[in-house]
């Protein structure tokens, strides 16, 4: 608690609110982003301003919650809209979110700039709306998103196994007699939900971030829907407490934008350092990849002209590779390196027969020798199955030469090749 | 009363202005395994697709058991076209075989242990109960044809339609999905295949028909699979003039 102690009450309540906000929006937005509607959550984003707007010069005041129901009729409404372009003009999906999503931000940018240039009372703050702001927010404001939020995700617990059957495989959820369309709606209505929730944190520009840039950040550690819903619900919190931590020490920056940043931070992160699904991770697995195919065919060269028990150079396999002696191209350094380290290949010192020509330093070991046969064989049977039946090879070949005995699994190893 | 389990009555499908399904008119009376063949585009899928209620008939009636496909859906196994899911999706082969029980359990309610024990069973009835916790993208395309085959069976459905589940996908998994679709059959359920491999379709299927927009023919594969009929059906089709003298051939082999 001490920890705690400088900071004034009311930002440790809007921080905590901000952060409900962020959690719920990482844990919709998944569900969304699985669904391939990433871009919807943005078209709501950015239709919101004329609610607020209409919401504000309907009542004449700044109280969140009725500004924020305004938004969410106006997103809502801009959906309505996006569903009736797509069915009755055949326009494409991206071009139907696209109109939409300027359309309305246009609409609302007209109006809000109209009520501040026509001075009327309480209209200037409305452009925090835009980018995000977070100072004015009230505990009670805060503690209304974090109920929103709670039962947003509340609502998402109890219909996971509908919205995750729904986004995988529409057509076999409407088969097996699934509302697809109104679960479809019930979602896209939750994002515009999170998308509102959002917009003191973020703004409507940015507040996509919320619910989109999460989810696709915690989809590179996972491979399973519910620790994704999970681990983009904690990259929300992330994103949306630092964003807000940074504007309230900075005076009079935005928030939105350092939400925004926070979060692609963490994107670049999961990115770049995600086990499996990251860069580096893909980059190594490549090489390793690349390795073994160049270790696979030094032993064979090796075993090549090293037929009586001979030795060989370096330079004679890098030739054999086709590379010219002295510089066979990336990774061959390394990959002999490593057979000597498997003790595949050993110096040729420890020769007895006396038949070492000059230059001649290495020889193949017993498993060396063995493990270059196998090799040969298993290309020799790779190639008669692409020879006999490409569709099964093409299915089934890897680079790391599986057996293709025992990569043809069950039983029908005996009417593959005639 | 005796009824067929599978009945299109004059069905007639359109895109638009265009027919695709052009007054098809079929029953399937008994349980067996039936193949619907036919070239690229003849509207194959579509056919599957108006009996399962995805696409919406012009005219013309469908029913399964004598009654709307609605009152029925529980007893009628689906295994759509491996192409139509993204496989990259964060699921686990258990996952998707699941998704096979969800309409017996309903809104809100997850599977339990007799689910997943279904899971199991349904998984290795198709010889892939050792990569039952792998992400989906991971298997090779008969494995994920194999995997949709398997969310079927944890459908526990009466008939089966099945949509092109050898396209793409290599022989041992070819043979491993036709022996589970036999046992099936032999269990007296109705197996409908959508099929475009003319050259696989006479070994496989009991009965087929032949499909190009219109009905062409019906019945004992062997009686419809004749010269004539394919002619009618491919008429025109220079790619698959190969195929058809290849798939004549063989038949007039076998006696």
């Amino acid at each position: 608690m001490s920890v705690l102690a400088g900071i004034p009450y009311n930002t440790l309540v809007v921080a905590v609110g901000v952060a409900a906000v962020g959690f719920a929006a990482g844990v919709v937005g998944s569900l969304g982003v699985l669904r391939k509607r990433a871009l919807v959550g943005d078209a709501a984003a950015h239709a919101t301003l004329v609610g607020v707007a209409g919401a504000f010069l309907a009542t004449g005041r700044r109280d969140l919650p009725v500004l924020l129901a305004g938004g969410l009729c106006s997103a809502l409404a801009a959906l309505g809209v996006l569903v009736l372009l797509r069915r009755w003009s055949r326009t494409r999906e991206d071009a139907a979110t696209a109109i939409v999503l300027g359309v309305s931000f246009g609409l609302g940018i007209t109006i809000v700039s109209g009520i501040t240039a026509r001075g009327i009372p309480g209209g200037a703050g409305l452009e925090q709306f835009l980018l995000g702001h977070t100072a004015a927010l009230t505990a009670g404001d805060a503690a209304m998103l974090a109920a929103v939020s709670a039962v947003a995700v509340a609502i998402v617990l109890l219909a996971a196994k509908e919205a995750t059957l729904v986004a995988f495989d529409p057509g076999f959820a409407a088969a097996t007699g699934w509302p697809v369309t109104f679960i479809d709606y019930a979602l896209v209505t939750l994002v515009a939900v999170m998308v509102v929730a959002g917009l003191p944190a973020a703004g409507a520009v940015l507040v996509t971030a919320l619910v989109v840039i999460p989810p696709v950040a915690a989809r590179q550690w996972t491979d399973r829907v519910g620790r994704m819903l999970a681990l983009s619900g904690v990259f929300g919190v992330v994103a949306a407490v630092v964003g807000v931590a940074i504007s309230a020490v900075v005076p009079r920056l935005a928030t939105g934008p350092l939400v925004v940043l926070a979060a692609a931070a963490i994107f670049v992160a999961s990115f770049l350092a995600a086990p499996g699904r990251g860069w580096w991770a893909r980059l190594r697995r490549q090489r390793a990849v690349e390795q073994a195919w160049v270790r696979g065919r030094m032993l064979s060269a090796a075993a090549e002209v090293s037929v009586d028990g001979g030795g060989f150079s370096k330079q004679r396999i890098a030739k054999l590779m086709g590379g010219e002696a002295g510089s066979a191209g990336p990774g061959f350094e390394a990959a002999f390196v490593s057979l000597v380290r498997q003790a595949l290949v050993t110096p040729a010192s420890a020769v007895t027969a006396g038949r070492l020509e000059e230059g001649d330093r290495w020889r193949l070991t017993e498993a060396g020798l063995a493990a270059a046969t196998e090799r040969s064989r298993r290309l020799e049977r790779w190639n008669d199955l692409i020879a006999a039946a490409p569709q099964e090879a093409r299915e089934r070949l890897t680079i790391d030469l599986p057996d293709p005995g025992r990569a043809a699994g069950t039983d029908s190893g005996e009417r593959r090749v005639p | 009363m005796h009824c067929p389990l599978l009945e299109f009555h004059d069905v007639t499908v359109a895109y638009g202005r265009r027919p695709v399904l052009w007054n098809v008119d079929l029953a399937i009376d008994e349980p067996c395994l039936f193949g619907i063949i036919g070239p690229n585009g003849a509207g194959k899928s579509t056919l599957l697709k108006a009996a399962l209620g995805l696409v919406p008939l012009a005219g013309g009636s469908i029913r399964f058991f004598g009654r709307p496909f609605a009152e029925v859906r529980g007893r009628v196994g689906y295994v759509p076209q491996r192409e139509t899911v993204d496989w990259d999706f964060p699921v686990s082969v258990t996952d998707v075989v699941l998704m096979g029980t969800y309409a017996r359990l309903g809104w809100f309610r997850r599977p339990g242990a007799r689910e997943r024990k279904l899971a199991r069973e349904s998984l290795a009835r198709v010889g892939l109960a050792d990569v039952a916790d792998r992400q989906i993208g991971r298997l090779s395309g008969g494995q994920q044809q194999r995997v949709f085959l398997a969310r079927a069976l944890a459908q526990q459905a009466d008939v089966y339609v099945l949509d092109e589940p050898m396209a793409g996908v290599d022989a041992g998994s070819q043979e491993q999905i036709f022996r589970v679709l036999s046992d099936l059959r032999g269990e007296g359920r109705l197996v409908v295949v959508v099929h475009h491999d003319l050259r696989t379709a006479a070994d496989w299927f009991d009965r087929v028909a032949l499909i190009d927009m219109r009905l062409v023919a019906s019945g004992p594969t062997a009686a419809v699979l004749t010269a004539d009929n394919l002619q009618r059906t491919y008429a025109g089709r220079l790619d698959v003039l190969d195929e058809l003298g290849r798939a004549v051939a063989r038949r007039e082999r076998t006696p």
